[in-house]
């Protein structure tokens, strides 16, 4: 009247073998669930029974309790559906045990009894392989993502009824297609489609080549959102890890498209700037779900109308910039998600837009235009190491303009200069020329005679502080990365300098 | 009451169709206006009272005599508003001229040398100024102003051309007249400043309040290398009725007054137009015909007004010889230090705000050289980046000084 089953409870991205113990006794037909339930998994409650009468199978109408353990690990998500009916089954003989111990068993099921596509299952693939389980049982829809843990058994089932002549023997899964990682997917984007934009093209591949992020100033319809969406098709190519975060991030947020494996192309994240902080960050009252900075790990998050997103909001990405990390604390624990992505953030240079337009005057009052400034400024901008105005073109200088590089091109040389930086830093966690300190940039810049030339004008010209400072130099060791080159030379500094992002202002900053 | 009950009998000349219309009457004050310090403490007095406009105080003026006279009758009820007697009865003199010592500031009536001649020719002229910086000299012996006022939201065009004037026709000895606004007015006050010549500002608030807060440092350096000057008594909010009668203080001053950019409905038009009353000369500035910012300007150019190209086309409207040795602006900067890319890129960028990407094109170059040397040229003072474009910024005289930081 006993019987147990392996599951997998999924915290953050990370998942945890939990065992599933289900007792059939004597008293009124009820089920009984403890072992610190979530919502979700209370709601198996209600789905497993019909499952299991609607696959041939029979429900004891007698007292079951279910338990999970350990029990202090909260467990959430809809993938218990699958092990709690496996081990009520088991303890009423109608499932062979034998036959399932040495799997994780993981999926939700629908009233029919079908095994519905489930979030985080690659977590649970990867928790089963640490705990050195022969194999996991998961929807069909799953089984190339699970597919995707090395040195484990996937059995992919279509339904509950499946299952259960699996265990008897009498049914034999079709192996998943040993993962064919698909070639990166970048999607019809490519930098080729922009035209004119010489500076913002460069930008771009410098922000990419030193892990810079990046703020686009300039009036709506100048190409911000079309430069962003471009940035992930010039980074290097994500390595088979980088792929396997991504796909577990995105899985256990339930954005994994079915029978899909690995996710090869870098997530482009584009919120809209009314997100709460929990979408955002992350967090969600039942589950902790990763934000968007974490669907955005190792790709981009792209903030359009930046200082339209509410402040409090844009504070919470300070962490995150710094650690590549960020830990979500609610009232159920504290879970911990990377986020790791380069940022983009995008804004009009005035509330009108036309500020600095050629055609159009911009007609802001100019209280409002220092309001407006001064929400962009603050301490998210201090992590910007490349800012630029982006003119909207005209129609004549559209079509004046030839299309530029494609991106394959442009993302050979951003690979290039990553190996470069690569090499310098060796063993230090610092892998890009943006991670550096002000110090390490200091140390690293060897300026030829003529830079140092330029770089002493540029601090009386432009009024440097010691962070714009700071941040040229690191800008300048990027471009000089591009080029092949160990010392920082006059136009590579002049280049940095063009980043700084302090163009003329509509005020009277301009003129003494 | 008939009109002539109006005029008191020590009136001298004060002819009879004045009486008619009084906004008109010629500016002088009554000869025994202020004579006593009562009459100065009189008219600090007067200076706070919101309801009691410039040309008010007049007539009393006419009417009463004495400036005490004129507080008397306000006092007593037989002018000014409720909220003014109050204001009158609560105003300490004493604690004003402390207040005034604190900023380093002084109280000038008409019956002191240092008050403009004028400002009397205004029909409603000034009854009191505060004054602090230099002795406010203008006009007569002194040599003559020039007023250089236009949009607060201009164009970096505009703010280098309003800046290069001033400081031209500053160090020919004319001083620089203007409202310590944002946008053309503060970059007039500094390109004074920076030849070292003369400049007044004209406040539309109290003498010790800063109004744009931006301009806080600018005005503070007016007060220590120029003047400034207010009708205003400290403490005095800005407010926007203020700044028209602001307004006709820079027009009184001036002996012609500037106008470099202004969009339609333009607060520089209210200057104009008492420059006109006034008959001092106007001259403007013409800019792009594709600039909204133009159209004011070019409006007045096609009415009569002087067409201003140079500190030196000012300077022959005031009847004053030019200043030898200067470079004409939009003469380009001098191309001797500049490289080869980077003399083709200045062609390039000639007529106007130029994409990089255009800039590349029409000079030959490939983008990555063409960003270098254009940021060269930024640092140069050659060119100037706006919107994401560049544009020849045609002065020659090496790095711009950057302007005081603002707020």
């Amino acid at each position: 009247m006993y019987a147990r089953a392996h599951a997998v409870a999924v915290v953050g991205v990370r998942g945890f073998v939990v065992s599933v113990e289900a007792h059939v006794g004597r008293g009124l037909p009820a089920l009984l669930l403890t072992g610190l339930p979530g919502a979700a998994v209370q709601d198996a409650r209600e789905r497993v029974r019909p499952a299991v009468e609607n696959s041939g199978l029979e429900w004891p109408l007698r007292r079951v309790t279910v338990n999970l353990s350990p029990a202090d690990l909260r467990k959430d998500g809809p993938g218990f559906d699958l092990p709690i009916a496996a081990a009520v089954l088991g303890a009423t003989g109608q499932l062979r045990q034998g036959r399932l111990e040495g799997y994780a068993l993981a999926g939700e099921l629908s009233l029919r009894g079908a095994l519905m596509p489930t979030p985080g299952i690659l977590s649970v693939a990867a928790a089963a392989a640490r705990a050195r389980l022969r194999g996991v049982v998961v929807p069909e829809a799953n089984a190339a993502e699970a597919a995707l843990v090395d040195g484990l058994e996937v059995v992919g089932a279509p339904s509950l009824a499946r299952v259960a002549e699996f265990a008897r023997g009498a049914w034999t899964p079709q192996a998943p297609s040993p993962s064919a990682d698909p070639a990166p997917d970048v999607g019809s984007a490519d930098l080729a489609d922009v035209r004119g934009q010489a500076e913002a093209r460069r930008a771009l591949e410098i922000a990419a080549a030193g892990g810079h992020n990046l703020l686009l100033v300039g009036p709506p319809g100048s190409g911000k959102t079309m430069l962003a969406r471009r940035l992930p098709t010039i980074l290097p190519a994500m390595s088979r890890d980088e792929a396997l975060d991504v796909t577990a991030l995105h899985s256990v947020a339930g954005l994994l498209p079915p029978g899909e494996g690995l996710v090869r192309a870098r997530p482009f994240r584009a919120p809209h700037h009314s997100i709460s902080a929990a979408g955002l960050l992350g967090g969600g009252s039942g589950g902790i779900r990763p934000g968007e900075i974490s669907l955005a790990h190792h790709g981009v998050l792209f903030l359009d109308e930046v200082n339209e997103f509410r402040r409090d909001v844009l504070e919470g990405l300070r962490q995150p910039l710094e650690d590549g990390r960020v830990v979500v604390v609610r009232a159920s624990g504290a879970v911990d998600f990377p986020a790791r992505f380069a940022l983009v953030a995008a804004a009009n240079p005035c509330p009108c837009g036309f500020d600095g337009d050629t055609r159009r005057r911009c007609r802001c009052l100019p209280h409002r235009l220092e309001a407006y400034r001064q929400r962009l400024s603050g301490p998210l901008l201090d992590r910007v190491d490349i800012r630029l105005r982006v003119p909207r073109l005209s129609r004549s200088e559209l079509l004046g303009s030839e299309a530029g590089e494609g991106s394959a091109a442009v993302r050979e040389r951003v690979e290039a200069a990553r190996e470069r930086q690569r090499r310098r830093f060796g063993p230090r966690p610092v892998r890009c020329n943006a991670e550096m300190s002000g110090a390490a940039a200091r140390r690293a810049a060897l300026l030829t005679p003529g830079a140092e030339a330029v770089l002493s004008r540029a601090v009386d010209r432009y009024a440097l502080t010691g962070r714009g400072f700071d941040r040229a130099l690191k800008v300048a060791r990027t471009v000089a990365d591009l080029d092949a080159s160990d010392r920082i030379a006059e136009h590579h500094l002049l280049e940095a300098l063009r980043f700084r992002g302090d163009d003329e202002r509509a005020e009277d900053a301009g003129v003494a | 009451m008939t009109r002539g009950a109006d005029v008191p009998a020590d009136a001298p000349a004060a002819p009879a169709a004045e009486v008619a219309a009084p906004i008109r009457r010629p500016g002088a004050w009554p000869p025994a206006f202020v004579a006593s310090q009562a009459d100065r403490d009189a008219l600090v007095v007067l200076a706070h009272l919101e309801g009691m406009p410039p040309a008010e105080l007049h007539s009393l003026a006419w009417r009463e005599g004495a400036a005490s006279a004129c507080l008397a009758a306000v006092t007593r009820g037989a002018s000014a508003t409720p909220g003014d007697r109050r204001i009158a009865a609560a105003v300490d003199p004493g604690a004003v001229r402390s207040a005034l010592a604190r900023i380093g500031a002084r109280v000038v009536t008409p019956a002191d040398p240092e008050y403009p001649e004028r400002l009397l020719h205004l029909p409603d002229p000034p009854a009191c100024l505060f004054v602090r910086g230099r002795r406010l000299a203008v006009g007569g012996e002194s040599g003559p102003a020039v007023g250089i006022v236009g949009a607060r939201a201009s164009s970096a065009y505009g703010r280098e051309v309003a800046a290069e004037i001033a400081a031209g026709v500053a160090s020919a000895g004319v001083a620089v007249v203007s409202g310590a606004a944002r946008g053309i007015d503060g970059c007039a006050h500094r390109g004074a400043l920076r030849a070292g010549g003369p400049t007044v500002a004209v406040l539309g608030s109290g003498i010790d309040v800063a109004y744009p807060r931006a301009n806080r440092r600018l005005i503070e350096e007016i007060a220590a290398a120029g003047t400034v000057i207010s009708e205003y008594p400290p403490g005095m909010p800005p407010h926007q009725r203020r700044f028209p009668a602001r307004n006709r203080i820079v027009a009184a001053l001036a002996r012609a007054v500037l106008v470099v950019e202004g969009a339609p409905k333009s607060g520089s038009l209210i200057t104009v137009e008492f420059a006109t009353d006034l008959g001092r000369d106007v001259m403007a500035v013409p800019g792009p015909v594709t600039s909204p910012l133009s159209i004011v300007p070019h409006e007045l150019i096609r009415d009569g007004a002087a067409l201003i190209r140079s500190a030196d086309d000012v300077l022959a409207v005031l009847g004053l010889p030019p200043e030898p040795g200067r470079r004409a602006l939009g003469s380009g900067p001098p191309a001797a230090d500049a490289s080869p890319d980077e003399r083709r890129l200045l062609e390039a960028i000639a007529g106007g705000p130029t994409t990089a990407d255009a800039a590349a094109r029409t000079a030959g170059l490939d983008p990555a050289r063409t960003l270098a040397a254009l940021v060269s040229l930024e640092l140069s003072g050659a060119i100037r980046a706006v919107g994401g474009r560049y544009e020849r910024a045609g002065r020659g005289h090496g790095p711009v000084p950057d302007a005081p930081e603002g707020g």
